[in-house]
């Protein structure tokens, strides 16, 4: 503890009364897993399946609070500093950034050991019930743990670095963390078995950023969507070694950030292309097709905009024309790329299982995408000091909040629109399945609307953005993440009626079973869902329309 | 319109349970004066403020602005006042313009008069040249004068600025000095607060000071300074260094033992604080005369309105001073 940093950051988090809700709702969530599936009777398998079933659903429930929770210490950690002016006096003292950046490692460590510890009686209790190793499968469990939380960590103090805004930290550190857990699994996922030599290795050291296949690998299991033997080769011993190269990336990229020169910068010119030289103006012409050049005097507001949906997407960096063109472009060009290889490689893939990659993908973008746009709508206001001067203005709180929703429903359509020419090539290759688009598609839209509207009502209860920000992230992660543990655990831990009651509340496990992707064709999750989620919208549009009033009425 | 006030209040008081944030404040304000708000943080500034802009409800009393009511029309006090808080309220990725037509838009200025408005307000401010930066790459000066254009776009007659020369550098501040006054001919009537005295002295027509939620002097400046002028203090500059010490000996036996003789060997000067009229301080002089002590200068220390400010506090937080005790006032009226 001779490190200030650790003292400071730890104490500091240990005493935050967000911390100790967030260790009591883990502890009671795996102490809940563990007893649920405790034997009600005196009976307990010789084989050790039962045991084995459950440190499983454990272990998957511990790795989901890892990635949940992880992230929003690392994102926010030097960001906050940064914009509060305490990153500038800690750099001028004597400490090293080595000093600055292991503090900080340490204390986000120490309290994942904290959690680590007090999952401890819920592996016991898995391990008292017989049949789990605890060598070969608990041990390995922990590591592989650490490892991943260690990488975290990093991996998100190096965005904390290269962040201006806490938001925007958040949103890439949960992005990054979301494509290294989960998007990195599906070539090998999909590929398993059907590819052999250098495209095979390739999928498998891709796969192996993810901690899931070294997971899966301890708990004996080789695919998400079905059981059977262990895949070739270590899959443990892949991820650590790949993790280890990631920590030490992190560490090197961020450590070489850590120093005054985060501030060495100079203020913006305000350059405008309508005052350049007339070959500069000819060639950002050119190249941002005019409407797209964000050096382009913007025009005045119309009279039948809502001023602030208009503010809203000046200040939101995916809201300025050419990041949405950029976000549209990729969009487009992904869906297209995965039905091409739909259609080109029926051996390896066919249209239902690219649909279904389409829909996860769809999915993630709503989950990242919707918090970090509209999780700091309300507070981001409040902490900037910019609420009370709309509160000055004429603006009606309906006025207000309107323009806020349709900004971000805006950016939220476009980027749904952009994947629609995949199903559209999904419609060509097989025109029987236009139920299931049409379907998948409502639902997403409902998806959107819901993450859209449960993010903006969470942010009028904070006046911080990053605490709006992570809690409507953990929301939805815990909604949409959270509730896929009961299906992992499908048909050993938990019955069909369970698990088909449990999904209903998840729009992205609604979206699989109407695309039919593998594993949920089996589920009748539509239309209930939607009518779940309509439900949702309406209680968030209610909180949201209160709170706003409240926030905008004299006090 | 009620009479010639453009801001009035009468007995406003605010309560946050069974604390008094705000007691009983009255004053009237004219067009085209300026008030300097002044207190010590805490002091029910911020209030007051909140009341008059529409942002909070008195639990007793009324303010007025153009004589519309503050707390029953605030949507209307909206259009009447520009409101400047201590914080800057700024956006990231957007520039000068982009944030002025913003609340421009926000302030339903029609399309064809807002390009007009924002560029009078940041020509009146001087910020012209700042038109394309962007708002969070402006230096604390400049995000000052913004703000000010923002409070001008929709033309209100009355403008609250909070601590508009907080922490401004000193050619800034004599800049925003001349914004304020040239504000003040245009006939706006503006409120000012600030913690740096000297400055507001300069602009200001009209002072309040508020201390403990309550008004302890208002009027004109001149109203202020000799409504305060309970104790002057007395400079004497002595011609020898050596008759400092008989010169305090001398002052403490005119004065009495209670007085309050400061000796300053290093500048060769006695000072003292004194009551008592010119005729007791001529009778004063004489006997230092008298003394054989060499007087170099005889003065009366003049006082600003940091000197005032600190008399009201102190007299306001002196035990046996009675509780809504107002200590100076110039009639309440500019």
């Amino acid at each position: 503890m001779n490190n200030p940093i650790i003292r400071r950051e730890l104490v500091g988090v240990l005493r935050n009364w967000r911390t100790a809700a967030a260790e009591i709702i883990f502890t009671m969530t795996l102490i809940g897993v563990v007893l649920l599936r405790w034997p009600t009777n005196a009976q307990v398998s010789l084989s050790g399946r039962q045991a084995q079933e459950m440190l499983r659903l454990f272990g998957y429930a511990f790795m989901t609070a890892m990635i949940l929770i992880v992230p929003a210490f690392s994102a926010v950690s030097i960001v906050r500093e940064k914009q509060a002016g305490t990153l500038a006096l800690i750099l001028n003292t004597p400490l090293s950034p080595w000093s600055v950046f292991s503090g900080k490692v340490a204390a986000i460590s120490g309290v994942i050991a904290l959690l680590m510890g007090l999952s401890v009686p819920a592996a016991a209790a898995c391990y008292a019930m017989g049949g789990v190793s605890l060598r070969v499968q608990i041990e390995p469990l922990y590591l592989l743990l650490a490892l991943a939380s260690l990488e975290y960590t990093v991996v998100g103090l190096y965005i904390s670095t290269r962040s201006n805004r806490i938001d925007a930290a958040l949103r890439s550190t949960y992005a990054t963390v979301f494509a290294l857990v989960a998007l990195t699994v599906i070539p090998q996922e999909f590929a398993q078995g059907r590819l052999t030599g250098l495209p095979a290795q390739v999928c498998q050291w891709l796969a192996a950023f993810s901690p899931l296949p070294a997971i899966l690998q301890v708990f004996g299991q080789s695919g998400v969507t079905h059981a059977g033997n262990m895949s070739a080769g270590s899959a443990v011993l892949r991820y650590v070694v790949v993790s280890i190269v990631v920590i030490l990336w992190g560490t090197r990229a961020t450590l070489q950030r850590l120093n005054s020169g985060l501030f060495d910068r100079p203020r913006s010119a305000g350059t405008i292309t309508d005052e350049s030289s007339g070959g500069v103006q000819a060639y950002r012409r050119v190249m941002y097709l005019w409407f797209f050049d964000p050096q382009r005097r913007s025009r005045l507001i119309g009279p039948l905009t809502n001023p602030v949906m208009v503010k809203e997407f000046r200040t939101s960096r995916f809201g300025r024309s050419h990041w949405m063109m950029r976000m549209i472009g990729a969009c487009l060009i992904v869906s297209l790329a995965l039905m091409l290889a739909a259609a080109r490689g029926s051996e390896v893939v066919n249209t239902r299982t690219m649909g279904a990659i389409l829909v996860i993908l769809q999915s993630a973008l709503i989950i990242i995408m919707t918090p970090g746009l509209a999780g700091g709508l309300i507070a981001g206001e409040i902490e900037s000091g910019s609420w009370q001067l709309l509160r000055m203005t004429p603006l009606s709180a309906r006025s207000i909040v309107l323009g806020k929703l349709l900004s971000v429903g805006r950016t939220l359509l476009l980027l749904l629109l952009a994947t629609l020419p995949g199903y559209a090539v999904m419609l060509v290759i097989d025109p029987n399945e236009k139920t299931q688009v049409v379907e998948a598609l409502v639902s997403l839209v409902i998806m959107a609307v819901f993450a859209l509207l449960a993010s903006a009502a969470i942010s009028s209860f904070s006046r911080r953005a990053a605490t709006a920000t992570a809690t409507a992230y953990g929301f939805l992660a815990v909604l949409c993440a959270g509730t896929l543990l009961a299906w992992l655990g499908r048909g050993s831990l938990f019955g069909f009626t369970l698990v088909d009651w449990i999904l209903r509340l998840n729009p992205v496990a609604a979206t699989l079973a109407a695309i039919h992707a593998p594993g949920f064709g089996h589920y009748g999750l539509i239309p209930l869902t939607w009518w779940i989620m309509a439900y949702g919208c309406g209680l968030a549009v209610v909180v949201l329309v209160l709170r706003t009033w409240r926030l905008t009425r004299p006090q | 319109m009620n009479g010639e006030y453009v801001v009035q209040t009468e007995n406003l008081t605010k309560k946050y349970g069974e604390f008094t944030a705000l007691d009983g404040l009255t004053i009237q304000l004219e067009k085209g004066k300026i008030l300097g708000f002044i207190g010590p943080n805490g002091a029910g500034k911020t209030t007051t403020i909140k009341i008059l802009v529409g942002m909070a409800l008195p639990t007793a009393g009324w303010a007025k602005i153009t004589g519309i009511d503050c707390s029953t029309r605030s949507r209307e006090i909206k259009k009447l006042v520009g409101f400047m808080p201590d914080t800057f309220g700024g956006y990231d990725n957007m520039r000068v313009h982009e944030y002025l037509d913003f609340f421009g838009a926000a302030f339903a200025i029609p399309r064809a008069k807002r390009q007009k408005r924002v560029d009078e307000a940041l020509e009146t401010t001087g910020a012209t040249a700042m038109r394309d930066l962007f708002v969070e790459s402006l230096s604390h000066g400049m995000k000052q004068r913004v703000a000010i254009a923002r409070t001008l776009l929709h033309e209100p007659p009355v403008l609250i600025l909070d601590e508009p020369a907080n922490g401004l550098d000193p050619t800034a501040r004599v800049e925003m000095r001349h914004i304020l006054l040239n504000l003040a001919a245009m006939g706006k009537t503006l409120i000012v607060t600030s913690h740096i005295l000297p400055e507001l002295a300069r602009i200001c027509n009209m002072v309040a000071i508020i201390t403990g939620g309550k008004l302890r002097a208002f009027g004109t400046l001149d109203q202020i300074m000799h409504d305060v002028r309970e104790k002057r203090m007395i400079e004497v500059q002595l011609a020898a260094r050596e008759d400092v010490a008989k010169a305090a000996a001398t002052l403490t036996a005119v004065l009495g033992p209670q007085a309050q003789v400061q000796e300053s060997l290093a500048e060769g000067m006695v000072r003292f604080t004194t009551t008592q009229n010119d005729a007791a301080l001529v009778r004063i002089l004489a006997a230092l005369v008298d003394a054989k002590i060499a007087v170099a200068q005889f003065r009366d220390v003049p006082q600003n309105l940091e000197d005032a400010f600190l008399s009201v506090t102190q007299a306001a937080q002196a035990p046996g001073k009675a509780d809504g005790e107002k200590i100076a006032a110039g009639g309440g009226r500019a």
